[in-house]
Parts: structure tokens; sequence; C-alpha cells
């Protein structure tokens, strides 16, 4: 057992004494979690979306009128958007492009038209009439149908019908609209168009009168209250104790390879065994301190509230092993540093998109789910989240009987195809 | 008689339609330094990592210590008794020059004190030296380190010197010679003549897989190396003729030297003796053939310093 050891000993110091491999090992998975932090936490209040607004329905003095000036409002209440006016005599898109600041951004230009206030209630009106007209015509074939109307009961109720119907049809037919401009490259533009059709749908509700029948209530599925950090940070470790195994490790062992130095180390007692054994805990020890350095961080900046337990570790030992175990076969299987890198990150970088890790899996179309079904990340990933989220017992074990089955897989498979013998 | 080391007989390493080693046959014996001497693509290597036991062999036999290299058991044994400089040795770069001597010494149950071999090196000063940090000669250095930590009783020491300026070419003969001082064997490798001749106890000379010649280099030389030549300074075209008459091949070259091909001692005092009758006072040069004419002679080229067959 001695042999694994030096080899462990000397790689890990090989490693750890390197910027470059010290850099992309633990800093840039630190640095993907501030910055995914940062944009998902949603924390800091400067998340608001930019939404312009062209406020045209004026009055003859200039002022806004109260209902367009009320729906503004009622925008701004939703806390999505931070509202910027746009001068009614000015051109809505040149301005709104002369005004986005200096870090840019998406232009999405709400215009209230003229006319906003007038149109809203003579057809608010003309729906309320609709409805009362509607309702009394309803109740009228209803008492006539079971004869609980008189003869003068009847006739009021006609006359009363007919004046309704002669008021609706004075009425005019008044429609108002907004306008929503939009860039046809802007990704969140659909859901900033549903939420301002849903603060005017609300505002048609509340001016006819109408409430609210189903209610929502906010609840969380998990017993504690987690941050979106708090989802990320078991996806971003598993990727890059991925990427280590993977990318690192097949990198290095082709290097090694080139250099001689597994064939000077293969002219000595070692066996290949004591080799891979070496590699994989080097491999381990950097995952926890990978996992360790990433809670750190993540508690510091973000207060996040994932502790590891014996279950977390032992199935990053595992996930350690099971990459170790496929960077073993792609260093086997490669001759020179630069083939291995690009095999290494042409294996890693799909897997790390497909396999839940950054994104829902829900979101992805079937077929791609189908993919990410046969990926080892997919597993590790889960079982991590499961782990230090959802202390879900019961799929930490399911994954982590995956991720074993996997990893002896791998490590058998490293074995045959490196190479300790030239031909 | 010294005890045998190495023995190979007929060994025939073959690629495909290629026959890298074509049936060679030798020995080494305990205490001598042997050195294979070649251009590159002769078979120097092949035949080296096939008794370090990295290699497979295709027909023959190899033994060391007696140690059938073919034999899973008995290469765990040859491995515990042999040291070895590989071709471009390479160490961990972030590693220090004793990490990485420990780094070997670690595989090995019986190992010197990594002190003791860095003394011996004379590496000292460079023991906390990153590998990266080393000029090419310390580097060949530590590479010789690695290969005794094991305290081996065959040392093989690949290309040593391939690479390396001349100073640092000096320096690593110096530590080849003091492995022979400690009593090592040494099976060295080389494409230098001036090498294999300083250093190597015998030579085998091996072109395109087969051995042509072994023996000491100055029973090469005296068996394959020419006559000596006797070099007469500015002696004119008379002095030419004369000689010519009375030896034979003697030529003149664009300088006026004359050059006289003598047998033996005898054949040169009485070349000198004719001088001396002429009354011609002139400067005088003998040159002896050395492991560039036996090569030469032997294989029908010479190899250049990239250690190509010219």
């Amino acid at each position: 057992m001695i042999r694994p050891l030096v080899i462990f000993l000397a790689v890990t110091k090989n490693w750890i004494r390197s910027r470059s491999g010290l850099f992309f090992s633990i800093m840039f998975p630190v640095l993907l979690l501030i910055v995914f932090g940062a944009i998902f936490s949603g924390g800091g209040g400067g998340g608001a979306s930019t939404l312009f607004v062209q406020n045209l329905d004026r009055k003859s003095d200039g002022t806004v009128t109260e209902l367009s000036s009320a729906f503004v409002g009622a925008l701004n209440s939703t806390k999505v958007f931070a509202i910027k006016d746009v001068p009614a005599d000015a051109d809505a898109k040149v301005w709104a492009r002369n005004n986005l600041g200096p870090l840019g951004g998406n232009i999405r230009i709400v215009t209230i038209s003229k006319g906003f206030q007038d149109d809203l209630l003579n057809g608010t009106l003309k729906v309320r009439v609709g409805i009362s007209y509607g309702l009394l015509s309803e109740t009228y074939q209803y008492l006539t149908l079971y004869g609980g109307l008189n003869e003068t009961q009847r006739t009021i109720y006609e006359q009363g019908l007919a004046q309704l119907r002669q008021y609706n049809e004075i009425l005019p037919d008044s429609r108002t609209s907004l306008t929503i401009a939009l860039d046809a490259s802007d990704q969140s533009g659909a859901v900033i168009k549903n939420i301002v059709i849903n603060v005017a749908n609300a505002f048609n509700y509340g001016l006819i009168g109408a409430t609210n029948v189903i209610e929502f209530k906010d609840d969380s599925v998990t017993s504690n209250r987690y941050g979106a950090v708090d989802y990320y940070l078991p996806g971003i470790i598993a990727a890059f104790i991925m990427t280590n195994g993977i990318i690192a490790l097949t990198s290095n062992t082709t290097e090694f390879k080139r250099r001689g130095i597994i064939k000077r180390l293969s002219i000595t007692p070692l066996t290949k065994f004591d080799w891979i054994i070496g590699n994989v805990l080097s491999q381990t020890l950097l995952s926890i301190m990978l996992t360790a350095i990433m809670i750190v961080v993540g508690w510091i900046v973000f207060r996040v509230q994932a502790i590891p337990d014996a279950l977390t570790i032992i199935l990053i030992f595992l996930g350690s092993v099971m990459f170790s175990g496929l960077g073993m076969v792609l260093g086997g299987l490669v001759k020179d540093v630069e083939a291995a890198s690009a095999l290494g990150n042409a294996i890693a970088f799909p897997m790390m998109f497909l396999s839940g890790t950054y994104f829902p899996m829900e979101i992805m179309p079937s077929y791609l789910q189908s993919i990410s079904r046969v990926l080892p990340l997919t597993y590790f990933s889960e079982g991590l989240r499961y782990a230090l989220i959802y202390r879900y017992t019961e799929g930490v074990l399911t994954n982590m009987a995956l991720v074993s089955a996997l990893a002896v897989a791998f490590i058998i498979l490293g074995s045959v195809v490196t190479r300790w013998k030239e031909k | 008689m010294a005890e045998r080391v190495v023995e190979v007989r007929s060994l025939v390493k073959q690629y495909e339609s290629l026959k890298a080693v074509d049936g060679i046959s030798f020995e080494l014996y305990d205490g001598e330094v042997f050195a294979f001497l070649g251009p590159n693509g002769a078979g120097k290597t092949t035949t080296v990592e096939i008794l370090e036991c990295i290699r497979p062999l295709t027909s023959g036999s190899a033994k060391v210590f007696g140690y059938d290299v073919t034999k899973r058991e008995d290469v765990k044994e040859i491995k515990k008794r042999i040291g070895v400089l590989p071709q471009d040795f390479s160490a961990l770069d972030k590693l220090s020059v004793k990490e990485n001597i420990d780094l070997i010494g670690g595989m090995y149950k019986k190992k010197l004190d990594t002190f003791e071999v860095i003394k011996l090196l004379d590496l000292e000063d460079k023991a906390k030296e990153r590998f990266e940090n080393l000029s090419g000669g310390l580097k060949q250095r530590v590479g010789v380190a690695a290969a005794l930590v094991n305290d081996p009783q065959l040392v093989f020491l690949d290309e040593p010197t391939t690479g390396l300026d001349p100073k640092a070419r000096r320096e690593v003969w110096g530590v080849i010679e003091n492995l022979k001082k400690l009593g090592k064997t040494v099976f060295l490798t080389t494409h230098y003549m001036e090498e294999a001749q300083v250093l190597a106890d015998r030579i085998a000379i091996i072109n395109k897989g087969k051995i042509a010649v072994t023996g000491s280099s100055q029973d090469l030389i005296t068996n394959y190396g020419g006559r000596k030549v006797l070099v007469i300074r500015k002696g004119g075209e008379k002095l030419a003729e004369t000689l010519q008459g009375l030896y034979g091949d003697t030529a003149l070259n664009h300088g006026g030297d004359v050059i006289v091909k003598v047998d033996d001692v005898n054949e040169m005092w009485r070349a000198l003796s004719t001088l001396t009758d002429m009354k011609m006072n002139r400067e005088i040069e003998i040159q002896t053939p050395t492991i560039e004419d036996v090569f030469l002679k032997v294989v029908g080229g010479r190899i250049t310093e990239e250690g190509e067959l010219k």
C-alpha cells in the first residue's frame, strides 16, 4: 500500500504547486459559483428589468390622465421593472436607444395610446351594461319558464331589458390598446410581455369590479428556506469534479506519458494498479478540497446552507473514482496532450450542460432528456443535490449505487487501456 | 572470470515488416562498462527496453542476473536489481530534486538514503531546487541519482548525453566514471564515438538491428581501425615521391603536407629516418585510428551529431 501513497503524494504536490492547475481546479469553480450566485440570487435590488413607457394619454394641459398614470403605477408595483418615462413628443425607439445607460441591455417599450382613459371608461361601462343585461335576461327567462311572473312584472322586466339593450347599443364599442415593442433577440422578451399582459388583465378586472376566486399561497418543498445558489452549488461541484477527472487527469496522464515519466515509473516495481490508485486518491483529495472551499465561499458570500454529511463525502469519493477512471480510460486511449485536451473537452462540456447541472432537465426536449439519462454526471449531480439540499437519503443511495457501478466499470476499463509496457 | 550479468541470445524484435533487433547475441560482465554504439534507429533503445522488462521480445532469449525477462515472477526480481536512466529522462516539474529521487526510491523496499545519493551525484546545492529550474546536465544527474537510489547492481544509461552541451556532457562522463569506480555494471547506449571510446570497457557497434563487431576499444581499433598515419608538415613533393617509392600509400595534400600510412612503429621509424637522410627538419604528427575509423570501416558511414548515419 506504500507505493500508491507515494504516487498520491507526488502527483498531489505537483498539482498543488502548479498555478494553472490550481486556478482551473479550484479558483475557476469558485468564480463561477460567485457569478452564478450573483446572477440568480436576485439580491441587491439591481435585478429589475428596464422598461421604457411612453404615455401618450394626456389632458389638454399636458398632464397624464389618472387611469394611464394608475396603469404605470400598476406596472411599477410588480417590482419586476425599472420604469423609464419616454417623453410624449419623442421617437420612443430612438430615445430608448440613447437612454439605455452605459451597460446597454435590451430595449422594451410599452406605449399607452392617446384616449386610453376615455376608451377604458367607455369600454368598461359597455361591459358592465352588457353583464347587467345578461344577468337580467337570464333571470327573466328562468322566472318565465317556471311561471313565477304575473303580467305586470313581465311588462316591467321587458321594458327594463329593452332599455338596457338600447343603452348598450348607444354606448360606443371602445377598446383601448397598448403597444409592446421588443427586440427579437431578447430572450426574456416573452416573460416581460406576459407580465405586462397580466398587469393589464388585472387592471381590466379591477375596473369591471371582478374579484379573484382562486388565491395562490407560497410554500417550499424543502424544510429550510434555500436560495437559488444553494441549488447551483451541488451542480457546480459535481461538474468540476467531473472536469478535473476527465480533462485535468487525462491531460496530466498524457503529458506524463509523452515525457516518459510513466515509462520511468514502469521500470520500477510500481504496478499499473498502484499508479491508478495513487491518481484516484489524489483526485479524491482535490474533490474534497474543492467541495470544502466552495461551501465555505458559498457560506461567506451567499450564506448557503448546504452542509455535507457522511453520505455526501462517500458520494464525492465515488464520483471522484468514477471520473478519475473515465480520465484514465481517455488518457490511455490518446497519445498526445492536445488530443487528450480536445477529447476531454468534447466529452465534458456537453455532459455539463445535458446533465441538469446548470439547467433543469425538464426544460430540455425529450430526446435530450433521454441522452441525459445515460450520462454519469446526471446521477452524480442529482445524488449530490439530494445529499446537500433535499436530505433525501433514498434518492442519494439510488444515485450512489449507479455512480459506484460506473466507478468500478471505469476503473477496470482504465486499468485495461493504461499501457504499462511498450509495444 | 567476472560473473555474467546479462546474457542475450539471438534476440529479435519485429514490428510488422520492420526488424528493429535482428538476432543479436551478447553478454555483460559484472563491473564493466559496456557500450552499444550506433546511429538512431539501430535498435539500441529497443534492446535496452527489452532488458528493462518494459518491451516484449519477439524471439530469442534475454536474461538479466539469470532471470528471464519474459517471465512475470522473474521480471519482479530484475526490476529490483536494475537502475535506469531512460532516453530523454524527465521528472515531475514542480517537485524538487530530492522529492523526485524520493518518488523513485519510494517504489523500492530496499533503497539508499536519498541524501547519500544526492551527495554521490554532487547535487547537495540543488536538493531543494525544482526539477523545472535545472539545466540539461543537472537534469541528467538527477536521472542518474534516481537510477542509483535502489542501489542497483546493473545500471542502464540510454543516451545519457544526447542534447547536452560539451561541458554538461563531460560532467555526465565524470558521473559514469564514478559508477565504474563504485563497481557498478553499466550498460551505456550512445551515438557519440568519443563517449564510447572514453568510457566503455567493451563496445558493440550496432546498426540496422545487428551487431557488427564487439570488443574493447583497443581491440576494435587494432583489428578494424586501419593503419597509423604519419603527417610531415610542409614535406613537399620530393619527400612524397621518395616515401612513395619506399613504402607506397603516401599522399601529398594541398598544403604541401606529406601523409604516410604505416603498419607499425618500425615502419614509422624508417620513414622518419628517410627524413633525416634528406636533411629535412620538419614538424611531424602521428595520428592513431579511433573508434570513428572502426565505425567507418565496419558500417561504412559516419554518425552525425544528431545521431543520423551519413
